[in-house]
């Protein structure tokens, strides 16, 4: 029985077993890079898990999803200039401004494209994050910003491999978020009604979920998990508008990796790209092409998943 | 009724090509700006009858205009060629792109046309030998040498051409492929309409427009960049004057055209900084309430008179 | 007499669900066939996979004599296959006579003007009026008769028509029986699947019956009808 269970266990997880001993092998060649890869894949991976909900659940492709984490880091930025709070504590203000401001946001404008399929949606995002980013433009103009906070330069040595410790937190925080989705989708009442209304939003209302408060509510947590992130970024950025901007495109890739509904994956995902990014950044003379990683890796995705389509 | 329709095509036709002789050199240059963007929100309405939302106006256009003044600066080739070949290497990016990426639609196709202008961006800051990277490249010899009054004619004639695509797309069985390909996918392919031959085609011949208008408007000062070529002035605008003045129309990005090219100039001198933000909150307002545009809404208007 | 279509071992299935299992038949060039079965048995499955808008998992479709299994939609329909859609799908930014014409431009791939002209003799051979009124203006009879014009537009050698006698009057019915036979009496193969027994026996020389995606029954209605598994498919077990 035992024999039985360890070759199940091993064929179920073998993508996986197989990516995590590539990974090590690859730490081996280039440390850094492979770090440095883990660390903003699962950054990406932070960020990509809220768009991933909101594609899932209410239907609705967020394109002003970055610039909402744009907003949040200049909110952060606020509190600490102004009020001298430290970014990590400023969490907790910015994270309940941008829950309240995305539920703002989907009861004035969402609501009313709901019905109206994807065009009306997808513009309609694409007008507010032209506002937004245009609005942090004029009150802020883009020049860059950056803070200096003393635990940001933290490093840690081993083994004559010296490496920096902050953006460790990103790993940290991504990993707490999947688990703290994963956990309100099975084990919270709101949370189970939430995955039913993703699976099939009519049956949904049959039964008497609220599905208008579910979409609320996943709408506004997206946002507000922003929040967490801008606080978390904040000592690491620069800051200046368009800064969240690069962060939609590349949670979109990662949905479009994943698949829908699929949210560990979104996090392994976020660490492939990062990883991808991270060794074409540290080949000489090529670094400049890691910022079409993830188009490379978003068409390739489209077309092989076209071509299943066509070969069925 | 057809020839008072005719009639005043004819006469808004003649002051539009006489209209340099009796206005000055910067109500010229305003012209010349609007017609710019009425191309591409013309084009950008063509591609939408076919149900795809492209985000791609701007890498197209940027796209040609980088094209023309490479070919013009470092190959000696001739102006009006330069445009020409803008247009096609346009049109062969789109080809290969659609290719790849229109088999999946809706927000697949919409995203990554959104990426195109920061790809292409990307791509043009590492080549920089060939492109003259985040600085920017130059060609000596400009258009017609600055006469605005010529540059108004060759974009006119631009805009006049894509107004006679667009009706022609309007009048011929492209008409009924692309509305029932919007309409009902499974409907079309039922009865015989080849989708994916259909969206290409649409794709190709828009990006097309867009990398020409791009490449003339580039020759215009002879000098492209990557922060200006690409930026999203050109995506955010058409958009909003096709939602404006009307969708799945060819007078609807017309009248948008020209309502919002005009306010913005009153902006600029009102608003000196954040007027974009103005054309954000135009496109969130005309998608929540008037979807169908002012010309839009007017015709459904007539026509509901019509059918009492 | 020869077939127009064979259908050999197909089998669909969405996920875990098997819609179609292992399904062969064939429809004789000329006849009128009746597709019957309770509710959820396939046939519209069938339908789908036999007018290309689903992909087979298993087995072959022949259209005469070529293979079609792997045809894309759109060429079936120039080969000649047209279907009609249980619930309707008008096209909603056209005319009447528009949705019509979408069938003859692109099915039977004529130019505007002929197509123009075919689509409005269809319309009145099928009793269309109103011609250039947009679809929501019009009634649900005429909607139907738009799913039948536009199909027949595309100048089909065989047609599907998915249930189109639901929701028809007395009179509607029987001309609707007039037009399937007028249609048949053009050349064109019918098979049609419906619930409506009396038209089924009327119209049809023989019939397939379709349970829980497979076959159970094939032959006249008369005899077919009072065959002990088909009479329990529609009615339960203990009928």
């Amino acid at each position: 029985m035992k024999d039985l269970e360890k070759s199940v266990f091993w064929k179920k997880n073998s993508k996986l077993i197989y990516l995590i001993t590539a990974i090590a092998l690859l730490a081996i060649w280039r440390p850094h890079a492979i770090l440095y890869g883990i660390q903003r894949g699962s950054l990406y991976s932070l960020i990509g898990l809220p768009l991933s909900l909101t594609l899932g659940v209410v239907g609705i492709m967020n394109l002003a999803h970055g610039d909402f984490l744009s907003l949040g880091i200049y909110i952060s930025y606020l509190f600490f200039v102004n009020l001298g709070v430290d970014p990590l504590l400023s969490i907790v203000p910015v994270t309940l401004i941008l829950f309240g401001l995305g539920v703002l946001v989907y009861k004035l404008t969402i609501t009313r494209v709901q019905k109206s399929g994807h065009l009306n949606q997808l513009l309609l995002t694409f007008g507010i994050s032209m506002i937004l980013v245009e609005s942090l433009n004029v009150i802020w103009t883009s020049r860059p910003r950056n803070i200096y906070v003393p635990y940001a330069s933290s490093s840690m040595t081993i083994a004559n491999f010296t490496f920096g410790t902050y953006e460790l937190l990103y790993v940290l925080f991504a990993f707490a978020v999947l688990m703290g989705f994963q956990l309100f989708l099975k084990k919270t009442r709101l949370g189970q009604a939430t995955y039913a209304v993703g699976q099939n939003p009519r049956g949904a209302k049959i039964v008497g979920i609220n599905i208008g408060f579910v979409y609320l509510v996943v709408f506004g947590v997206s946002i507000a998990i922003l929040g967490i992130v801008a606080g978390v970024m904040l000592p690491r950025s620069s800051i200046f508008p368009m800064v969240g901007a690069p962060y939609t495109m590349r949670s979109f890739c990662l949905v479009a990796m994943a698949g829908l509904g699929n949210l560990p994956g979104i996090l392994v995902s976020g660490i492939v790209l990062g990883i991808a990014e991270a060794i074409v950044q540290s080949i000489p003379g090529y670094s400049g092409w890691s910022d079409l990683v993830f188009f490379g890796v978003l068409i390739a995705v489209i077309s092989i998943r076209s071509m299943r389509r066509l070969a069925l | 009724m057809k020839t008072i329709k005719y009639s005043v095509i004819l006469l808004l036709l003649i002051a539009a090509i006489l209209l340099p002789i009796f206005t000055d050199a910067y109500f010229i240059s305003v012209a010349i700006t609007i017609l710019t963007f009425m191309t591409l929100s013309l084009s950008w309405d063509m591609m939408l009858r076919t149900g795809q939302l492209s985000f791609g106006t701007a890498g197209f256009f940027g796209l040609g205009g980088y094209t023309a003044v490479i070919i013009s600066a470092d190959l000696g080739v001739d102006l009006f060629v330069s445009i020409i070949i803008g247009g096609l290497v346009a049109g062969g990016i789109a080809f290969v792109l659609g290719i790849a990426i229109l088999r999946l639609r809706e927000i697949y196709f919409a995203i990554t046309t959104l990426a195109l202008a920061s790809v292409f961006s990307v791509v043009i800051r590492n080549l920089h030998k060939i492109t003259g990277g985040p600085s920017g490249k130059i060609v000596f010899n400009t258009l017609f040498d600055y006469d605005s009054t010529k540059i108004y004619w060759l974009m006119l004639g631009i805009a006049l051409g894509t107004i006679v695509i667009s009706e022609l797309f309007k009048r011929t069985r492209i008409h009924f492929a692309v509305d029932s390909i919007r309409a009902d996918e499974v409907v079309a392919k039922s009865h015989g309409v080849d989708i994916f031959k259909y969206l290409i085609f649409v794709f190709v011949v828009t990006s097309m427009i867009q990398g020409v208008v791009g490449a003339a408007y580039a020759l215009q000062y002879g000098f492209v960049s990557p922060e200006s070529t690409f930026s999203p002035h050109y995506l955010l605008l058409p958009i909003s004057m096709a939602l404006v003045g009307g969708i799945y129309s060819t007078i609807g990005p017309i009248v948008g055209a020209i309502i919002l090219g005009l306010s913005s100039e009153y902006l600029k001198l009102v608003m000196p900084y954040g007027h974009l933000i103005i054309y954000g909150v135009i496109i969130v307002l005309v998608v929540l309430f008037i979807p169908r545009g002012f010309y839009g809404t007017i015709r459904d208007f007539i026509s509901e008179r019509k059918h009492r | 007499m020869e077939s127009i279509l064979k259908l050999q071992n197909v089998t669909k299935h969405f996920g875990g669900l098997v819609a179609v299992n292992n399904v062969s038949f064939e429809i004789e060039k000329g006849e009128i066939l009746g597709l019957i079965g309770p509710n959820g048995a396939g046939k519209t499955t069938l339908t789908n996979l036999i007018s290309g808008i689903h992909w087979v998992n298993e087995g072959k479709i022949e259209f005469e004599g070529n293979d079609i299994t792997l045809l894309p939609t759109h060429k079936r329909c120039h080969l000649g296959i047209a279907r009609t859609f249980q619930i309707s799908r008008p096209l909603k930014n056209m005319t009447v006579v528009e949705n019509v014409m979408v069938g003859a431009l692109f099915g039977k791939k004529s130019n505007l003007k002929l197509a123009r002209r075919e689509a409005e003799e269809i319309c009145n051979q099928i009793g269309l009026e109103k011609l250039d009124t947009h679809f929501d203006k019009i009634t649900v009879l005429d909607i139907k008769k738009i799913e039948l014009a536009r199909a027949m537009a595309t100048n089909p050698r065989l047609i599907f028509l998915d249930e189109v006698m639901s929701g028809l009057n007395m009179d509607e019915t029987r001309h609707m029986i007039e037009t399937v036979r007028k249609i048949r009496n053009t050349g064109v193969t019918v098979c049609i699947i419906e619930h409506v027994m009396s038209v089924i026996r009327e119209l049809t020389e023989r019939v397939i019956v379709l349970d829980r995606g497979q076959i159970i029954a094939e032959g006249p209605y008369s005899e077919v009808s009072a065959q002990h598994n088909v009479i329990s498919a529609y009615l339960g077990e203990d009928a």
